[in-house]
């Protein structure tokens, strides 16, 4: 019985958040993201071969550590936190699709590029009239030969326009239970057409992907995706979590340097209670997010539903507090150069991702069979 | 980069699963045939059910589980009591008298740590037997949220302190014989040093207990006034002008083994309103199904932030300031999960029929009926919990002050308390 990260796990984030606060603060996150590519590869290369974070969870057969999943949560939470951009989480999930779905060839031929951060591999599998990408995708898949050909269009697809290999989901005779299957596309492949996105959150590169009779080959067999999007529901709850503990360390700082009525804000009730309120959401979604992680890394089917809650849980904690730490830093928050809007926009960005916490909770409905 | 192994088990050790085996063995032998819970025993026979379910405990060493074995108690680990615990709550069964919070958990463990030999001697195997009944005078009309406010005094006379005061919200006060209270005894000190932590006899002509009716109805709690109310010099725990530091340990005595019991017993209570909103045709309803959906979820925290609490319990962290996170959670969720019971009952919430529940702090007995006139008890009763033990106002102070350091308020309280008490009313 022991239900808290290890020692170990806590060197680990005190380290990696030394790291980012060092190499990633916000102003070279607002810098990075300007960039056409959207993240800073020299970063990338350090966080990568420096730190073997991109493997860490993988197998050592394929360059990893071997690490299982509550390592990357952590590294998530610290970049949720950070708000550093880059393909970590991106090839994460992506890794994890190819784990799963994947042959033994696929992984020999993606796991490796993936752990060493020199291939970066994104999952396409979100469109505009399907949020959660599991029911209702109109992306399809024909054969042709021994090949198969994909058209359609993706949208929010993470690092989507400078990926090596995208991992788009689409419908077709031989789509699988769900009527959903992945298919691996070569970021140079025909009929591909990427483009950057001008999306809400800055700090998220996005683009949108279209795909016309794209040549593209099945990831293994086909199954079900929902397992997938559980998985990445409970990895959005692990960087909503740190971001929440970024607007309530921003909030309280300031709470209690700024002075009004000669006396520091925060030792007003209506202040107070309102940061007391965001640790209080903070606690909850942590606790739900830790769990969902720990049941994904231990494959337990509990995922179906402690995935969707942890997801909903965190992002209506998030909007909450990113929606409080504006408010609280008053006019200096309404304002582009502070940075609570960049987290006010992440907030939003993962909330809606993957189905806001109404489609969360009807897919935890349908899950616990209300 | 090196390897760091996962360490995280949600799973109890095996010897914690063979106690909860015994436990459930005890349980299964020892409640009545077809029990559903004390909700499901008729009103009238529920009292002498309790006294003989004491007994029963007792003659089995299920009571006074946290209690060293030389007192008397269980002495069962951290662990085993949180098994205990669980499977109680689990079997709706009940691990005492409504006194025995207060005289086992709160005032047995105080005396444990910091009475005189004495008054372990005398009072423990009392406690224990259920000789005497307790009830804790803490609240006072002037003395809420502002608890180190108490008016209540004692005066040293001869051998005797000499009580005068009144006292308020005493839960089972009107069941109990014996009080331990708060009370003033030097108002030249500031507010927190002149208090006196005493047990005191109610069965004398200056203690008078008069009843409170609650708003749901229910006569749970009770006033006590105390007119020349006496107690013997000795029936004092720690030192005189001490005793705010001695409540604030009681508080301390608490060892988090109740940190996974709330979600059960909540847990026990969805399902209730899982069938109440299935019995209506309504989980087909996108709103209701969303909030039931969201009620799990809260639940599920509940759970998961058991756990968190129970492994810095196991690795011997005596419960802080973060319980007052938990104390929001649970108190607050209690007022949603009813209000979406009224909203599920519609109009038969408005003239409530079925079982009552007899009266409630938290939630109802388990095994009772699922009844409109329940929900509608439990709806109105659990406005409460955002007010007891800690008013969710007070418990948002001590997150922003203890837990993330904010300012405390200008103090206005300074001073020898006379001054403060005649400074207002």
């Amino acid at each position: 019985m022991f239900f808290a990260h290890d020692r170990d796990q806590e060197e680990f984030r005190t380290s990696l958040r030394r790291f980012l606060a060092d190499k990633s603060p916000l102003g070279e996150v607002r810098r990075a993201s300007g960039t056409g590519a959207g993240y800073d590869p020299g970063l990338w290369r350090q966080m990568s071969q420096q730190l073997g974070l991109p493997g860490l969870h993988l197998p050592e057969e394929h360059g990893g550590s071997g690490t299982g999943l509550l390592e990357p949560a952590i590294v998530l939470e610290e970049t949720g936190r950070a708000l550093t951009s880059s393909p970590y989480a991106a090839g994460l999930l992506a890794s994890l699709a190819v784990q799963r779905f994947g042959s033994a060839d696929a992984q020999a031929e993606l796991l490796p590029g993936i752990a060493s951060g020199e291939l970066v591999v994104t999952l396409a599998t979100t469109e505009l009239g399907s949020p959660v990408g599991l029911r209702g995708l109109q992306t399809t898949a024909t054969s042709r030969g021994d090949s198969v050909a994909l058209s359609g269009r993706k949208v929010l697809v993470e690092h989507g326009h400078t990926a090596d290999v995208l991992l788009v989901s689409a419908t077709g005779p031989d789509a699988g239970p769900t009527g959903a299957r992945l298919y691996v596309v070569r970021g140079d492949a025909p009929g591909l057409v990427r483009t950057r996105s001008e999306a809400l959150d800055l700090t998220r590169p996005v683009a949108q992907v279209d795909l016309d009779a794209t040549p593209a080959d099945a990831l293994g067999e086909a199954g079900d995706l929902s397992p997938l999007v559980d998985l990445w529901c409970a990895l959005l709850a692990s960087g909503m979590v740190g971001g929440i503990g970024a607007c309530l360390d921003m909030t309280v700082a300031y709470a209690k340097d700024r002075y009004q009525f000669n006396r520091p804000i925060g030792s007003f009730q209506a202040v107070k209670h309102r940061c007391a309120e965001m640790l209080v959401a903070l606690d909850g979604a942590r606790a739900a997010a830790q769990y969902a992680v720990f049941a994904a890394d231990q494959g337990s089917p509990e995922l179906a539903t402690v995935a969707p809650l942890a997801k909903a849980e965190a992002a209506e904690a998030y909007t909450f507090a990113a929606g409080w730490t504006v408010q609280l830093l008053g006019g200096i928050g309404f304002t582009w150069e502070q940075d609570a809007h960049l987290y006010l926009r992440r907030a939003w960005a993962d909330s809606g991702l993957l189905g806001g916490p109404a489609a969360q909770r009807a897919r935890l409905a349908d899950a616990l069979g209300i | 980069m090196p390897v760091y192994a996962p360490r995280m088990d949600v799973d109890y050790p095996p010897q914690a699963q063979e106690f909860r085996a015994r436990v459930k063995a005890f349980l299964g032998e020892h409640l009545p045939p077809g029990w559903t819970g004390m909700g499901g025993v008729p009103m009238g026979e529920r009292e002498q059910f309790r006294r003989q379910w004491r007994r029963t405990l007792g003659e089995h060493s299920m009571l006074a589980v946290s209690w060293p074995t030389q007192y008397g108690g269980a002495g069962l680990t951290l662990l085993e009591q949180v098994v205990l615990a669980e499977e109680f709550a689990l079997a709706g069964a009940p691990q005492g008298s409504e006194n025995d919070s207060f005289g086992i958990g709160m005032l047995g463990n105080t005396l444990i740590h910091l009475g005189t030999e004495e008054q372990k001697a005398h009072y423990l195997p009392r406690i224990l037997s259920g000789e005497q009944r307790w009830c804790q005078g803490y609240s006072e009309p002037e003395a809420g949220s502002d608890l180190a406010g108490v008016r209540t005094s004692a005066v040293l006379d001869g051998d005797e302190w000499v009580i005068n005061g009144q006292k308020t919200w005493t839960s089972a006060g009107h069941l109990a014989d014996h009080i331990f209270l708060l009370a003033r005894t030097d108002p030249d000190a500031p507010k927190h040093r002149g208090i006196t932590f005493l047990l005191v006899p109610m069965d004398q002509p200056g203690v008078e207990v008069r009843p409170i009716r609650n708003l749901a109805g229910y006569s749970l709690f009770n006033e006590v006034f105390l007119t020349d109310a006496r107690t013997a010099a000795h029936e004092v725990v720690g030192e005189v002008h001490d005793g705010w530091r001695v409540a604030m340990a009681l508080l301390g005595f608490e060892r988090g083994v109740t940190a996974t019991t709330d979600a059960i017993r909540f847990r026990a209570e969805l399902d209730r309103l899982f069938a109440l909103a299935r019995e209506r045709g309504l989980t087909s309803d996108a709103r209701i199904r969303d909030r039931l959906a969201w009620c799990h979820s809260r639940v599920e925290v509940m759970r998961f932030r058991g756990l968190q609490a129970l492994t810095r319990s196991l690795a011997g962290a005596r419960p802080g300031p973060e319980s007052a996170i938990s104390k929001i959670i649970w108190s607050e969720y209690a007022q949603a999960y009813t209000e979406l019971a009224m909203e599920i009952l519609g109009p038969e919430a408005l003239v409530p029929t079925g079982q009552a529940t007899g009266g409630l702090l938290q939630m109802p007995e388990a095994g009772t009926e699922n009844s409109p006139l329940s929900w509608v008890e439990t709806f109105m009763s659990a406005r409460a919990g955002t007010i007891y033990a800690g008013s969710s106002q007070i418990q948002r102070n001590i997150i922003g002050e203890v837990l993330l350091g904010l300012p405390k308020e200008p103090r206005l309280d300074a001073g020898p308390f006379r001054e403060l008490a005649q400074s207002r009313g």
